[in-house]
């Protein structure tokens, strides 16, 4: 942040070690289901296919919903 | 030699000097480093007998005349039987008008054809002699007959099998109880006897082939999943055909290290209890071979002989429990020949079964009886299985090795199983569409 064109204020936001945990779950949760997608259409099981690409999808859209609502949260 | 090349092969030499030379017996040890080529799975467990014991009393050798296949008309009834095939061929000629997909003239061609090199053997006939073919054994050559440790024959043959077409391989002492007593008419016998053979009234077996190596071959899945159709038959056909293939040509290596060797496939005795003894699966609730890796996706043959190799010891990968709860393949099952009983037993249906050891023994005749029904023969228990996959998905294997060590979870496997669509009968249209793999098996899967 300028202030008075003088100097710089660099805010770095210590997050707790619990959402670095969930961040990575949540990377390995839609890589798994991914790959179980892939997987099931290499294997011609279309209903298990689409099982795991909708799984894939809600958990990859409720984690980027979440994570906008924080970066909001923290901006005010 | 170019430079590059003197460097790679002369440096690559000097090394394996080098290591044989700390070592000291270099081969025994790349050997046994190259065992982890024919292990089962981690999740795999190795014990002393089979889960599903034997009953020493009453346990004994078959008479293979009561199988299904050889007193069908007796367990049936000779007018049922008439009655069975008359319907079977209204039906096959119904089909053919409709062009019904499974059932038309292509259909049927491609699963008969698919026998074609099943039917060049038999019992000590054609590809399955008990004696040699054409090759050059030890003597002709003016040389040793192959010597080796236990381990590293045990290994050799594996190799060798593999070569031939199997996916899995196992070596047990042979139990000759589960040889059959006699078989087309003549009684099977062993005798002390160099090599084996037979006459008018018996078989001899050499007392001295006290080695049993029992193989599974992968099925096509695709055509399986068709079942009950002609595509479907053709699956079990296929994987007759290259059982056939297997056992020839490793009995004939066999042979060409001096070796006595009698290949075999459903005949001469129980590939499933050869097979539990090898350690190559469990006996599941079809009364059939359920291997970690293919589950019931696998035909079995085996090779009795004299080469001393090193045996390996049954399984336990929890299927016994995991059969108890899921009872897919009874439910799919439109003959209603599995049983739906929770635990095994030994308790027979019929004649059919070998009484003496304990199984979820199945009533064949009713089996049989809607193969001739479906007018093409049915493979419903093997494709609804849950441990039936193609294992292209880390998915499975997490869940199998899971199903192995806490079987609390296998209900809940098993229904997730059903939720995600598996063992869903598919397409014998499609099947003409599909871009199949050679024989229709993917030869990677289960090698790790």
């Amino acid at each position: 942040m300028k202030d008075n064109n003088s100097y710089w204020i660099l805010k770095i936001r210590k997050r707790p070690f619990y959402i670095w945990l969930l961040r990575f779950l949540w990377i390995v949760w839609l890589v798994f289901w991914a790959e179980a997608a892939l997987g099931s259409k290499a294997e011609l099981e279309p209903r298990a296919l689409v099982i795991s690409l909708i799984i894939f999808l809600v958990s990859l859209l409720t984690g980027l919903a979440l994570w906008l609502l924080g970066i909001k949260r923290f901006k005010k | 030699m170019k430079r590059r090349d003197f460097f790679k092969y002369g440096l690559g030499s000097a090394g394996v000097a080098v290591s044989g030379g700390i070592t000291g017996r270099a081969g025994e040890i790349n050997y046994v480093s190259q065992a982890s080529h024919f292990q089962h799975p981690w999740w795999v467990k190795e014990i002393e007998k089979p889960k599903l014991g034997i009953d020493d009393r009453i346990y004994s050798r078959f008479e293979a005349r009561k199988n299904v296949f050889g007193s069908m008309a007796k367990y049936y009834g000779i007018d049922n039987l008439r009655e069975l095939s008359r319907r079977s061929e209204e039906k096959t000629k119904k089909y053919y008008q409709e062009k019904r997909p499974g059932y038309r003239l292509e259909d049927r061609a491609l699963a008969d054809a698919a026998w074609v090199i099943s039917r060049q053997g038999g019992l000590n006939r054609g590809t399955r002699s008990w004696t040699r073919n054409f090759v050059t054994t030890p003597e002709e050559r003016g040389v040793d007959k192959y010597k080796a440790s236990p381990s590293q024959a045990a290994h050799l043959i594996k190799t060798a099998a593999r070569y031939f077409g199997a996916a899995t391989t196992g070596v047990a002492l042979l139990d000759h109880r589960h040889i059959h007593s006699e078989e087309r008419g003549k009684k099977i016998v062993f005798e002390k006897a160099d090599e084996p053979y037979e006459n008018d009234t018996k078989m001899v077996i050499p007392k001295k082939c006290k080695y049993a190596i029992a193989m599974t071959v992968l099925m096509p899945i695709d055509n399986i999943a068709c079942s009950p159709t002609a595509i479907s038959s053709a699956g079990s056909s296929m994987g007759y055909s290259r059982c056939e293939f297997l056992v020839a040509g490793l009995a004939e290596f066999i042979r060409g290290l001096g070796y006595t060797a009698i290949p075999s496939v459903n005949d001469l005795g129980s590939s499933v209890a050869v097979a539990v003894d090898a350690g190559l699966g469990e006996l599941g609730r079809t009364n059939r071979l359920i291997s970690p890796e293919y589950g019931p996706m696998v035909r079995l043959c085996k090779v009795l002989t004299d080469l001393p190799m090193t045996v390996d010891k049954p399984i336990d990968f929890g299927l016994m429990e995991f059969c108890k709860v899921c009872k897919r393949c009874a439910e799919a099952c439109p003959s209603g020949c599995i049983s739906y009983e929770d635990e095994p037993s030994f308790e027979i249906k019929g004649e059919w079964n070998n009484p003496g050891h304990k199984a979820w023994f199945e009533d064949s005749p009713k089996c049989l009886a809607y193969w001739e029904e479906s007018t093409s023969g049915c493979s419903n228990c093997i494709a609804v299985c849950p441990w039936t996959k193609k294992d292209k998905t880390v998915i499975h294997e997490i869940v199998k090795a899971a199903s192995a060590k806490i079987p609390a979870l296998d209900a809940f496997f098993n229904s997730m199983d059903k939720s995600f669509g598996y063992g869903r009968q598919k397409s014998a249209e499609k099947w003409w569409k599909t871009n199949h793999f050679e024989y229709g098996i993917d030869t990677a899967q289960g090698k790790g």
